[in-house]
């Protein structure tokens, strides 16, 4: 198993702005929702207790997918949302 | 002055038009550099300028407004006038220096390109007055912020703006090279001086000029009133232009080229003017809010042109009209949030009594764009900078090359999905913000396609090192010249709280 860096297009709920993330291949959803929220969470956005999933093409995402399982492509658009 | 009245003579000595015989007209006028539309060269000699001057007159109305204007600045630059301006307005004025001054002088490549290319001589005659007033726009916004450098080392962004590659030059590059650097001198014609200057800038300077005496910037008033005076006149090249692509069937290109234009022009309008009016000019000086300037200024002006000339308002009109509710805003906390970007100081404007203006002013703007200010303001309070500041990129769109503020749209209920457009060509991918500059790239993809947007820039790997440093350091931002807040966060503690440093 070979980790690669890889761009995404983040956007964590309630925020102002798309970002650039870099993920890797490799990366659960879980952990992918934590690099996304990092950048609004605190920053613009209060912090909530609710259980973070990322959403990709309108579908929520499993949180023990890969970003490579999961089908997404480099700066796909990751939603992280609090379902 | 001439003996006889302008009248008697004027039309004789500016029609020097005659048919070509040695060359093509084709060769004499490519189409690359002036798209005729097969238009016969004849029906191009009816093009007729509504204000009209000749060489003698427009010199000697230049040198009159040049001494005014340069006496005024003479004066003051002895004066403490500058160093007493607000710190907002300041912020203001050095983005407008920075953002227009070279621009005004690139325009002066594309009106020297309608004075060769225009199709008849009366505007070949307008073009090159427009060509001597771009660059002395160019000039004196240059020299007016020397002038300010032994008080503001970051004036000098009047002249290195363009010369950089920090984010908002290559937004205004990106604009000003579609609009008049790289295009052909009929679009120029109607997408700078009809839709640009007449739609906004003209106006723009107007509102400036106002605003600017307002709050005492006697100096910047007055550059930028002689500027409009300039603008008035060149700008009316446009109309004619219209009016005979209209006439000979070609309504729906000069549609198009309008679409075209109004929108990437609103775009970084919303960008330097809407941040200027609504959150740097002091509260005390605002007559009215950017939304009203933009309803009874822009918006107007342009449905009653659409209708003069028997053409519609653009397509994407309800979503233009949308974003005048909400677009400079997120704008706004962009700017303010990667300050480090920017060579002026972005002034958060969000004291509790500016709050209630923009509450005012845009009803919901505290549960819309008030919340991400709390959270900021809080984390100002704790003494948490770091958290005020960007460990990473915004995205940006491929068209205006602004950043994406999608999900700001869909917050306050104006857009339907936070997601920016995915748009996949030619083996690339493309985001962007909007339908309409999605449209502009449809359009003429080839125009457009080869063009890296920073970030496209960034992950290319033509950033290094590929940190936030090391993208200032690529943008020419050294750490005296990066933004930081405006009054150093005053308006976080305006209920009474002691101020903390380091925001």
């Amino acid at each position: 198993m070979i980790m690669a860096p890889f761009p995404v297009q983040g956007i964590t709920e309630g925020d102002f702005v798309v970002v650039l993330v870099p993920v890797d291949t490799e990366d659960p959803m879980t952990a992918v929702a934590e690099k996304i929220a990092y950048h609004a969470v605190n920053r613009r956005v209060p912090e909530d207790d609710r259980p973070m999933a990322v959403r990709h093409n309108g579908r929520v995402l499993a949180g023990d997918a890969t970003v490579i399982d999961a089908g997404v492509a480099p700066l796909d658009v990751l939603e992280v949302v609090y379902p | 002055m001439p003996r006889l009245a302008r009248s008697e003579w004027y039309d004789l000595a500016r029609d020097m038009n005659w048919k070509v015989s040695y060359v093509d007209e084709s060769e004499a006028w490519p189409d690359e550099l002036s798209t005729g539309k097969g238009i016969p060269m004849e029906d191009w000699w009816g093009w007729d300028e509504s204000y009209k001057v000749s060489y003698r007159e427009y010199v000697h109305n230049q040198v009159g407004k040049d001494a005014a204007v340069y006496s005024v600045n003479s004066v003051l630059a002895r004066s403490k006038m500058f160093s007493q301006l607000d710190p907002g307005w300041k912020s203001a004025i050095l983005a407008h220096y920075g953002a227009i001054a070279v621009g005004e002088y690139l325009a002066s490549i594309g009106e020297s390109r309608m004075g060769r290319f225009g199709r008849a001589a009366a505007w070949r005659n307008m073009a090159m007055f427009g060509t001597l007033d771009e660059i002395r726009h160019g000039q004196i916004q240059t020299y007016f912020p020397y002038g300010l450098l032994d008080r503001e080392p970051r004036a000098d962004w009047a002249h290195k703006t363009f010369h950089t590659n920090e984010w908002g030059a290559i937004a205004a590059r990106h604009l000003f090279d579609d609009m008049f650097t790289a295009n052909d001198a009929v679009s120029t014609a109607i997408q700078l001086t009809f839709t640009f200057e007449t739609g906004f800038t003209n106006l723009q300077f107007l509102g400036m000029a106002a605003d600017a005496m307002e709050v005492g910037d006697i100096d910047f008033g007055s550059l930028i009133s002689s500027i409009q005076t300039d603008e008035a006149r060149h700008s009316q090249q446009g109309e004619p232009t219209i009016k005979i692509l209209i006439e000979h069937g070609h309504k729906e290109y000069a549609q198009k080229l309008i679409d075209h234009m109004f929108w990437r022009s609103w775009h970084v309008f919303a960008l330097l003017t809407g941040l200027s009016m609504d959150y740097y000019t002091p509260l005390e000086h605002r007559s009215h809010s950017f939304k009203e300037f933009m309803d009874e200024w822009i918006v107007k002006q342009f449905l009653d042109q659409f209708r003069d000339f028997g053409l519609e308002p653009s397509w994407y009109w309800p979503e233009f009209l949308k974003e005048t509710n909400w677009y400079h805003h997120a704008l706004h906390l962009g700017v303010w949030f990667w300050r480090p970007t920017v060579w002026w100081n972005p002034d958060g404007g969000v004291s509790p009594a500016e709050r209630e203006w923009l509450e005012e002013k845009y009803p919901g703007w505290n549960d819309s764009f008030g919340k991400y200010w709390d959270v900021i303001g809080q984390n100002v309070r704790n003494g948490k900078p770091e958290l005020t500041l960007p460990e990473t990129f915004p995205m940006v769109c491929n068209m205006c090359q602004i950043p994406l503020c999608n999900p700001a749209g869909f917050a306050a209920g104006y857009l339907d999905s936070p997601a920016p457009l995915i748009h996949d060509h030619g083996g690339r991918r493309y985001t962007f913000c909007s339908k309409p500059c999605r449209w502009v790239f449809e359009q003429n993809p080839s125009r457009f396609q080869g063009h890296m947007s920073i970030i496209d820039r960034f992950l290319a790997g033509q950033i290094q090192p590929a940190t936030i440093p090391g993208a200032l350091a690529y943008m020419g931002l050294s750490p005296e010249e990066m933004g930081q807040d405006a009054t150093d966060c005053s308006w976080a503690f305006a209920n009474g709280t002691i101020l903390k440093k380091g925001a």
